[in-house]
């Protein structure tokens, strides 16, 4: 199996555009969940979310799950250095859930003449509704003429793009892969996680003890993931391994995580597996974390039961992004890999008291310098499809 | 922006973004028309149409208001050159 390394970095986060803005923003612990303008919210008890601030490349007729996915993935294949010639091979494996919803739930309530806040859509839009369209947008503007896949497995999809671009490098069938996730606020997503009654009216608490549920966030991200000969070849220089990657499925609940957590610890063993990397080599995990009390008290178990109590930091991105759906898992990658490059934690935002549950440091509120040689990204998304990315810096 | 400089780049889109032959594209007159099913046209369909209205505004920062009926500007080069020249923001 060939070595994987990631060497280019792309994201449009709450923070704006650019991964130099996405990681200002997490390792400062800037909070950017805010009032929602893009969808209503009137007589909802939950009425905040991590919005994107304006400035995404593309027409405003893209469905702007598709600007975010341009506008990030652009950045990731600039930063990689990749020549056209070079890109033409690049396998495209993109993570999405709401697809062009947002937009088409703007035409479906503008043909009942229902005032919306972001318009009354156009019927252009229900071309790129399904969620492939992202790598359909992507590969014709980016000339990504290798493999194609999209990856539907909810809050996992942007960790099990990363995942199966791995795989498909690691194999030999690819050389180069452009992954990632892309999703936009949506009124099914915030409204149905309002039903399932699982949204804080305030901006989320991961892992301490009053939380009370998740905020949604919006964006995307995109790493380009090479094989490391590949890499070397043509003088580009890695950021990190993507040493481990490792999907698992609770088969339980459509839901609820399975309460003994053994889904995501089976995760995070066979990432360590893959890698050949001990427990006790991995100095950070940026957590699921959604702030749900069940969520956070099963990803809590899990951890234990892989790295035992108290020695591993752990945070969660989404204190301050929310959750950012297909984006989630690729977002959070970066984070990850930022944190080997710089040393760097960044923190759990509005952590105050932690949970009892969870014998962990959280990192609350302020960011810790900490030397890393290994850190851990865990996606787990509905349905028990749990993703755990294992990154290994240059060193 | 003169229409002529507006029709180059105009057919550069078509075959940048919706994949014309070039040597096709060469040969269109200012009064090819463009819609399929009309005498001697290049033959955009529906999705062509969408696709290239979104390279319009991307390309010349044209928006398009999908409540008008827009179909008269996009029934020639000829129109369409004219309605971007129009709208299109200084440079």
């Amino acid at each position: 199996m060939r070595r994987v390394v990631v060497t280019g970095l792309g994201a449009v986060s709450p923070f704006g555009l650019g991964v130099k803005a996405y990681w200002s923003g997490i390792a400062a612990g800037v909070c950017a969940i805010r009032p929602v303008t893009l969808i209503e919210t009137d007589g909802f008890k939950c009425r905040i979310a991590a919005e994107v601030p304006d400035g995404v490349l593309g027409s405003r007729r893209r469905s702007r799950a598709d600007r975010l996915a341009l506008t990030a993935a652009q950045e990731a294949l600039d930063d990689a250095g990749l020549t056209s010639a070079e890109r033409r091979d690049a396998a495209l494996i993109v993570g999405a859930v709401g697809g062009g919803m947002l937009e088409a739930e703007a035409w479906h309530w503008g043909q009942r003449e229902r005032p919306l806040a972001n318009g009354p859509g156009h019927i252009s839009a229900l071309r790129s509704v399904l969620p492939f369209s992202h790598a359909e947008t992507l590969g014709s503007h980016l000339r990504l003429e290798g493999p194609r896949e999209t990856l539907v497995t909810a809050c996992s999809s942007g960790a099990a793009s990363l995942a199966v671009a791995a795989d498909l490098i690691a194999s030999g069938a690819a050389d180069v892969a452009l992954a990632g996730g892309a999703d936009a606020l949506t009124r099914i997503c915030f409204m149905g996680f309002n039903a399932l009654k699982l949204l804080d009216p305030a901006p989320c608490r991961p892992f301490d003890r009053e939380r009370r549920g998740m905020s949604i966030g919006e964006g995307a991200a995109f790493l380009v993931l090479e094989s490391a000969e590949y890499a070397r070849a043509r003088g580009a220089r890695g950021y990190a391994e993507l040493a481990g990657a490792a999907m698992t499925t609770d088969a339980y609940h459509v839901t609820a995580p399975h309460p003994d957590g053994d889904g995501m610890a089976r995760a995070m063993r066979a990432a360590l597996d893959q890698a050949s990397v001990a427990p006790a080599e991995v100095g950070y995990v940026n957590a699921h974390g959604t702030a749900t009390p069940q969520n956070d008290r099963i990803e809590a178990t899990a951890l234990r039961a892989v790295f035992g109590e108290g020695r591993v930091l752990v945070s969660s991105t989404k204190s301050m992004i929310g959750h950012t759906m297909a984006a989630a898992g690729s977002l959070e990658a970066i984070a990850t890999v930022l944190a080997l490059v710089h040393g760097v934690v960044p923190p759990t935002a509005h952590h105050e008291e932690t949970d009892p549950a969870v014998p962990f440091d959280c990192v609350p509120r302020v960011a810790r310098e900490a030397p890393l040689t290994h850190a851990m990204s865990n996606s787990f998304g509905f349905g028990g499809q749990n993703v755990t990315l294992l990154f290994r810096g240059r060193g | 922006m003169e229409p002529k400089e507006v029709l180059d780049e105009l057919k550069s889109l078509l075959v940048s973004r919706l994949k014309f032959d070039p040597r096709r594209v060469a040969d269109l007159s200012m009064e090819t028309p463009l819609p399929k099913g009309v005498d001697g046209a290049i033959g955009l369909d529906s999705l062509d149409f969408i696709e290239l209205s979104i390279a319009v505004e991307e390309r010349f920062a044209v928006p398009m208001d999908e409540s008008e009926d827009l179909a008269a500007h996009f029934a020639s080069l000829d129109t369409l050159c004219r309605f971007i020249a129009e709208r299109a923001p200084a440079a």
